[in-house]
């Protein structure tokens, strides 16, 4: 490492004029690197800069666009959780997400032991459908499951929209296939041999399954785990058909507060962007966590909403 | 070796080992009998695929294939909760949503024709920005970690606090974009980028922002599994860094690159929560998208069986895409 390092600077000293002979394995000249980067960095960084100025700023002041330093204050991030109802929000998608997460994995470990492990008729055609089924929007299942929803309520006359039960069920449409996915792809880089040998021993699939594959599989069922909830995390459109003000997620309760005026008639800025900060900062932790997976993760789940 | 890199963790083997799988493979299937169900039910345990099977066939295969029949029936707010006995209606959503304009004010034809535009300008002009975005951090330097989790930041915000930020940011006259460009002369103060004819300029410009780390993910991926020796050996033989760049490097990405802007093209073509949030509703006609043109139908105006037709049309749309992009899956090896 403190080779390299040496090395690097010393070649770079040379100038960067003739990167392309002495460092091949440059893809961009040192100048040109540090101009895309700050280019970049600039564009990314100024408007979350300016959202996390504007959750300092009083409401009517980001309104009217008086923004001085002087007026700075941290009352968004104590005003806005009575403003809108986030605690709740926060509690609700906790609950919704995280048990659709739940389920989603569990369902996908049963499911990834045997397309892995077993050869039979048809598996290929599962594996493919679980991508296919990752390219369905979900503007387009929305709005039959809300139609067989309304139906079973009226037939039965049960109260099913507003409550948990559909919320976590659709969520799970994105869950399921996204976890078995990256189950799959995981537990097909396990050796096969350590489980040969729990059932030379007299172990049944499933044993083997218990106690060898489950303690292997913990890390990407965690990385499973933590895709799908976020799925449900960032979700508006589900959340906007099935859920009412006594389940509404954080999303929803962002959403809703978005479109609530105060007196003068403009949204009350400053405790939203506040919102939005504290909506993004678990998730920035998570990502940045599972950087590693992102590829995987991302690739499948990019289509949830 | 430690795996850091996105696309070798997601596929590296937990156990650093060379197994290979043996040629015959686990034992094929078999004519049925009891005694062998018995024994296939502990041995060779397939049912642990039925929940899995049970919760993608009722919630999403069944609701797709519900939705093609609601399309062909009259369903407003009065008959959707009967469905099942809903008036049949033919073909007259389809032809109600291409030549009538909905209560948004928009046809479906236009609809479609800013859906594509929005997603297609988006890839054309991500792909690009992604790729340059890749070749920059591929390198070792001072500080590289934190510039590769900047480039992230954008992609993992979520969706709606990305929208609000887009309100404050393009906000008439007191938001960012106002006062800079309108500060330096560029654009009048009062551009309206909210409301009228700028709204879809807003939106590109905002879904640009959020979606090219995208992009840049896949293509570092791809630019990772470039071995360095073929950069050594070219080089030794005389080629320049455009050279390399263009016969070596381009080459390579070109699999990975195809996989990702069919993606990001179906990304953005489903991307809801961004125009949701970020105008008001009803939304401009510049930013009527399918999606939003479908929830608007549906649960603004109560014409489902409009909504229905809309969703249809957009799996339609996107089949041909969706078969190329499981095509490539196959290319990529997807099956053990």
């Amino acid at each position: 490492m403190g080779a390299r390092r040496s090395t690097r600077t010393g070649q770079q000293a040379r100038g960067s004029r003739r990167f392309a002979r002495s460092r091949p394995e440059l893809l961009m000249p040192p100048w040109l690197r540090r101009l895309v980067v700050a280019v970049l960095a600039v564009t990314v960084l100024v408007p979350i800069g300016y959202m996390a100025l504007m959750s300092f700023v009083p409401n009517n002041d980001v309104a009217l666009g008086i923004i001085s330093t002087s007026v700075l204050t941290v009352r968004n991030y104590v005003d806005m959780w009575s403003a809108a109802p986030l605690a709740a929000g926060l509690l609700h998608t906790v609950i919704i997400a995280g048990s659709a997460a739940a389920l989603s994995v569990v369902v996908a470990l049963l499911a990834s032991y045997p397309l892995t492990r077993f050869r039979f008729r048809g598996r290929r055609v599962y594996l493919y459908s679980l991508v296919a089924l990752q390219m369905v929007p979900g503007t387009t299942t929305v709005l039959p499951l809300f139609a067989v929803l309304s139906w079973v309520q009226t037939t039965l006359s049960a109260h099913l929209i507003g409550t948990y039960f559909p919320i976590i069920v659709t969520y799970m449409t994105f869950g399921v296939p996204l976890s078995t996915w990256l189950l799959v792809s995981y537990m097909r880089a396990l050796p096969r041999s350590l489980e040969e040998a729990a059932m030379v021993d007299g172990c049944s699939p499933l044993g083997a399954l218990r106690r060898v594959v489950l303690p292997l599989v913990v890390p990407a069922m965690a990385v499973a785990f933590v895709f799908a909830f976020l799925v449900g995390w960032n979700d508006v459109l589900f959340a906007s058909v099935f859920t009412n003000n006594s389940t509404q997620t954080l999303a929803m309760a962002l959403e809703r507060f978005s479109s609530t005026n105060e007196i003068a008639g403009a949204p009350v800025y400053g405790e939203l962007m506040s919102a939005s900060v504290v909506t993004t900062l678990p998730v920035v932790g998570l990502y940045l966590l599972l950087q590693r997976y992102l590829v995987t993760g991302l690739a499948a789940g990019s289509l949830a909403g | 070796m430690r795996a850091a890199t996105p696309a070798s963790a997601a596929s590296v083997s937990p156990v650093q080992g060379s197994y290979t799988e043996p040629v015959g493979g686990p034992p094929r299937l078999r004519r049925f009998s009891w005694r062998w169900w018995a024994h296939s039910w502990r041995d060779r345990p397939l049912w642990m695929l039925l929940p899995a099977t049970l919760a993608l066939l009722l919630i999403s295969i069944a609701p797709v294939l519900l939705m093609v029949w609601l399309s062909f029936l009259n369903l407003t707010v009065s008959t959707l909760r009967q469905f099942v006995t809903a008036p049949f209606y033919g073909l007259q959503n389809f032809v109600d949503a291409f030549t009538e304009p909905s209560s948004l004010g928009v046809t479906l034809g236009w609809s479609i024709f800013i859906s594509f535009a929005f997603s297609l300008m988006a890839t054309v002009l991500t792909a690009p920005i992604g790729l340059i975005a890749a070749m920059s951090v591929h390198n070792r330097f001072n500080g590289r970690g934190l510039v590769r989790a900047i480039y992230l930041l954008p992609y993992i915000i979520p969706g709606i606090v990305t929208a609000l930020m887009a309100r404050i940011v393009f906000m008439n006259n007191s938001g960012l974009v106002d006062k800079v460009l309108g500060g330096l002369g560029l654009i009048s103060h009062n551009t309206y980028w909210l409301l009228g004819p700028h709204a879809f300029w807003a939106m590109e410009l905002t879904e640009l922002w959020s979606s090219w780390p995208f992009i840049y993910l896949m293509a570092l991926a791809g630019l990772q599994a470039i071995p360095i020796e073929q950069l050594e050996s070219s080089a030794l033989d005389g080629a320049g860094a455009w050279q390399r760049l263009r016969h070596i490097v381009l080459p390579q990405l070109s699999n990975v690159l195809k996989l990702a802007v069919l993606l990001a093209t179906l990304y953005h073509f489903a991307n809801f929560t961004l125009v949701f949030v970020m105008f008001g509703s009803p939304p401009p006609a510049g930013a009527e998208v399918l999606p939003i043109s479908m929830y608007y139908n549906a649960f603004d105006f109560f014409n489902f069986g409009l909504a229905a037709a809309i969703a249809v049309i957009t799996v339609i749309i996107l089949i041909i895409p969706g078969y190329v992009y499981l095509r490539s899956a196959r290319l990529a090896k997807m099956e053990a």
